[in-house]
């Protein structure tokens, strides 16, 4: 627990430090609507961005000490209310996108490693989806969801973004569970269980099913990263209001405190995806609860 | 007998019922008649690439700000900005005094805001107040200001304002087209209390907005939409007496990726896209033209070229170090290397014109067709380069300065912007072609910007927009002491004796009330511009604007919004059933 609000700590630390260090600051777009030199100077000061680096980090880490985030200066609202609703949204999509995910990509993934046939159709596909950059997946799943109907692109619709997040990450738990339900079928003690007679449905999906979804659980901290990290482009294109479009427009407008917000608010999610993957690891695997 | 005159009576207030029903719905919009080919009701469904940061114009100066406070505010005045002309609105009919400096504006009557509070001459003169007000701090007032002073107002009646300005200035009116009128009765307190910057913010509940614009805020969900609905009590009708709007309500789409957006205008999800077409799409949309589900309209040429400009400052780095980047002859020269028609064709496909300074014929009548031109010509380029001391004094085929040192500047462009970073290829390439080498860094916008306004770059692709067509609202740009002087900005004197003339020229001509004797002065100051090339220009793109097929009277203007700017006269064709839009 420690660790993981230390993580949580450092990441929203190490953003804000690297924003307020880059080239530029917020006022860049008062700048390019041709503000004047007054005005530009009274945002700076507004903003505290005229203060040295040190002073600055200093209100920072205050602030995050009584749970006061700042303002945002790109969307001009508490930093807390805006990365409260678009976390939300991109928790939504991430869990549907990992259920979906899970769905596809576990049990395709165990008929990949018991049948041969199988995985010659499936494993091309899945590799062809896992070395896809975001981008080009979601822009491809949007020309078809547009030229075909098929799939809704209306604003807010989970069709499009959720596909675009979980096909990828299935892919990716395809391999890995093949690969682990390859090795656990290998395995003496269900080399032995199939001496006995046990029947070979049996033998697949309770015993290596089981077994093998250690490791896959092993890489659960990715596969979180992965969706989110992937779900900027997914947010950008489909306009999906979310944390990933929310940092990138923080970024770009060197917004600091939004930054750090946002990177605050996603390190706390993918250290709670770990925990919840250790707890599902801990249930599926007696050995992990047995070990002191 | 008595019952003939019941039954008179009865048809009478039967009568007279119905003719206040007809007219009241006529008012409201509903069951009017409009003209042939003009359907009145429908959402038109448009994108745009951001939120708006607050619902107070006053207080942000983004696109997205601006834009709402287009659809649901009002001007006193508007340049239509098809025709250039300056039209009334709010200010009903104006005179001005024989010296030009005070301006007596009658104001339109039995005009109310969108909750039905009277418009008066209060609001105006609030507006103006809360504008200056030092404690707001309004980035916009800068610019609704002359010679650094601010107007003045003065109420004489409930509908009659008299505005002050404190020097002459030729553009006259057309200031106060930038400021949105607010209301008094929902804003003087915030202003009185000193909270006005934190009136209005975008979780302000729309029922607690109101303007005097064609349309209300209904609905703003952030980060996906903001819907906008007729403004029942909208105070504009059509020249035929008609009420405006003809859209029931305008969905605006919060879509920030590019691609997207033209993916979703190309299969009918929206009516409207936020940009003009970029080159590399018109081909397809042409082919959709020509199916008829979308409209593409020429706006004219872009009044926002692409510009390229070296740091001409004496006391910069750069100029320490290498004297002749600071050169006439440079700029000359680069401007003769570099062959306009290829970026014309290779760049904008076509859908550009060469341009060789910062007015274009989108300006209007400010632009001047005959100015001096550096055509291309590689061979004078070399020998002005020659004249400055640059030549191959080793023989690789690139020009050495007279300490031995390969002739190269550094230029600094925008990251992922296809125009810029395609066209400063071309320039890097024929600029090797005589001999000078140009190292080009694509730049993320903000990093840019920062190096900009630190004065720490040797040169620069870029544009800044200008959102008038006057160049009296663009002092900044033209005068030496201006922020926006790109080549040597916010200079104390002039630096150079032509930039001391056109200081004088434009200080003329934006203080001269007669318009001939402005557009005058204002050739002299492009003669002198063309002479110096503080920045040197090579194609300005023809606006292409698209729409849905089913959106009629759009008036396409140059100026952004591009044709949200008029959406009061916006209407729809019918959709067939089973297509997209509502």
């Amino acid at each position: 627990m420690l660790a993981a609000l230390l993580f949580v700590l450092l990441v929203s630390s190490g953003a804000f430090a690297l924003i307020r260090l880059a080239p530029g600051d917020a006022t860049s777009e008062l700048f390019l609507a041709r503000g004047d030199p007054a005005a530009l100077a009274e945002a700076r000061s507004r903003l505290g961005l005229d203060q040295p680096f040190l002073m600055h980090f200093g209100q920072f880490l205050t602030g995050l000490a009584t749970f006061d985030f700042g303002q945002s200066a790109v969307f001009g609202r508490p930093v807390g209310d805006l990365v409260r609703e678009r976390a939300a949204a991109t928790a939504r999509l991430a869990a549907l996108a990992l259920v979906l995910a899970a769905a596809l990509g576990l049990p395709a993934g165990v008929l990949s490693a018991s049948r041969p046939g199988f995985a010659a159709l499936v494993a091309p596909v899945s590799l062809a989806l896992v070395a896809c950059p975001p981008i080009v997946a979601v822009l491809g799943l949007l020309l078809v969801a547009v030229q075909t109907g098929w799939l809704s692109t209306a604003p807010g619709s989970y069709a499009v973004p959720t596909l675009a997040l979980a096909l990828p990450v299935a892919a990716m738990l395809e391999r890995l569970q093949a690969q682990a339900t390859s090795e656990a079928l290998a395995s003496p003690d269900l080399v032995a269980a199939a001496a006995r007679g046990v029947p070979r449905a049996r033998l697949v999906w309770v015993h290596a099913a089981r077994q093998s979804l250690r490791p896959v659980l092993g890489v659960a901290g990715a596969v979180v990263g992965s969706l989110f990290s992937g779900s900027l482009a997914v947010e950008l294109v489909t306009s999906w209001p979310g944390l990933g479009r929310l940092l990138l427009d923080a970024v770009t407008g060197r917004d600091l405190f939004l930054v750090a917000g946002c990177a605050l608010v996603g390190a706390m999610l993918i250290a709670l995806g770990n925990l919840a993957a250790d707890v599902v690891r801990a249930v599926v695997d007696p050995r992990v609860r047995d070990v002191p | 007998m008595r019952s003939q005159r019941v039954t008179t009576i009865l048809i009478g207030l039967a009568a007279a019922a119905g003719l206040v029903y007809w007219l009241q719905s006529v008012r409201s919009g509903e069951g009017g008649r409009v003209p042939e080919g003009v359907t009145r009701g429908g959402t038109l469904v448009a994108t745009f690439r951001t939120e708006p940061q607050s619902f107070n114009r006053y207080v942000s100066a983004r696109v997205a700000d601006q834009l709402f406070s287009l659809l649901t505010q009002a001007t006193l005045v508007r340049t239509n900005r098809a025709t250039g002309v300056l039209e009334p609105r709010l200010a009903r009919e104006w005179s001005a005094s024989p010296d030009g400096l005070t301006w007596t504006i009658l104001l339109r009557e039995d005009v109310t805001f969108s909750d039905g509070t009277p418009f008066t001459s209060a609001d105006v003169v609030f507006s103006f107040q809360a504008l200056y007000d030092e404690r707001v701090k309004s980035p916009i007032a800068s610019s609704i200001q002359v010679g650094g002073q601010p107007l003045v107002l003065r109420a004489h009646d409930s509908h009659t304002v008299e505005v002050t300005f404190p020097a002459s200035y030729g553009p006259g009116l057309a200031l106060l087209e930038n400021v949105p009128i607010l209301p008094a009765h929902k804003l003087k307190a915030s202003l009185d209390a000193g909270t006005f910057r934190q009136a209005w913010p975008v979780t302000t509940p729309p029922a607690q907005l109101a303007g005097l614009g064609p349309f209300v805020l209904r609905e703003f969900v952030p980060g996906q939409r903001l819907v906008y609905e007729r403004n029942p009590r909208f105070w504009r009708t059509d020249d035929q007496g008609r009420p405006l709007p003809y859209l029931d309500a305008i969905e605006l789409q919060i879509v920030p990726e590019q691609n997207a957006e033209v993916l979703r205008l190309e299969t009918g999800a929206v009516d409207l896209i936020t940009d003009q077409v970029r080159p590399e799409d018109l081909a397809a949309l042409q082919a959709l033209q020509a199916q008829g589900t979308v409209t593409l309209n020429e706006a004219g040429v872009a009044t926002n070229p692409e510009m390229l400009w070296l740091n001409l400052d004496p006391a910069s780095v750069s100029a320490q170090a290498r004297s002749w980047l600071q050169r006439l002859e440079l700029r000359q020269a680069i401007s003769h290397a570099v062959d306009r028609r290829r970026i014309v064709d290779t760049v904008y496909l076509g859908t550009a014109e060469p341009a060789y300074g910062p007015m274009t014929p989108g300006h209007g009548d400010w632009y001047l067709p005959d100015l001096p031109r550096t055509g291309y010509d590689p061979a004078r380029a070399k020998s002005l380069l020659e004249s400055i001391g640059l030549v191959d004094r080793t023989g690789d085929g690139k020009l050495d300065d007279d300490r031995g040192q390969t002739a190269r500047l550094t230029l600094l462009t925008t990251k992922g912007h296809t125009i810029r970073e395609r066209t400063c290829a071309i320039i890097q390439e024929q600029l090797a072609a005589v001999g000078l080498v140009l190292d080009v860094v694509p730049m993320e916008t903000t990093a840019l910007i920062a190096q900009l306004m630190g004065g720490r770059y040797e040169a620069a692709f870029f544009s800044i927009v200008f959102d008038s067509f006057d160049p009296g609202g663009h002092l900044d740009f033209w005068m030496s002491n201006g922020a926006f002087h790109l080549w040597h900005p916010s200079q104390a004197t002039p630096a150079t004796d032509w930039e001391a003339e056109i200081d004088a020229l434009m200080l003329k001509q934006s203080t001269s009330l007669d318009s001939a004797e402005r557009r005058r002065l204002f050739g002299d100051v492009q003669r002198l511009f063309a002479a110096h090339l503080p920045v040197i220009y090579f194609a300005a793109p023809r606006v292409v604007v698209a729409t849905s097929g089913r959106v009629g009277g759009a008036m396409p203007s140059v100026l952004a919004p591009t044709v949200l700017w008029n959406a009061e006269m916006l209407w729809l064709v019918p959709a067939p059933a089973g297509a997209a839009g509502k």
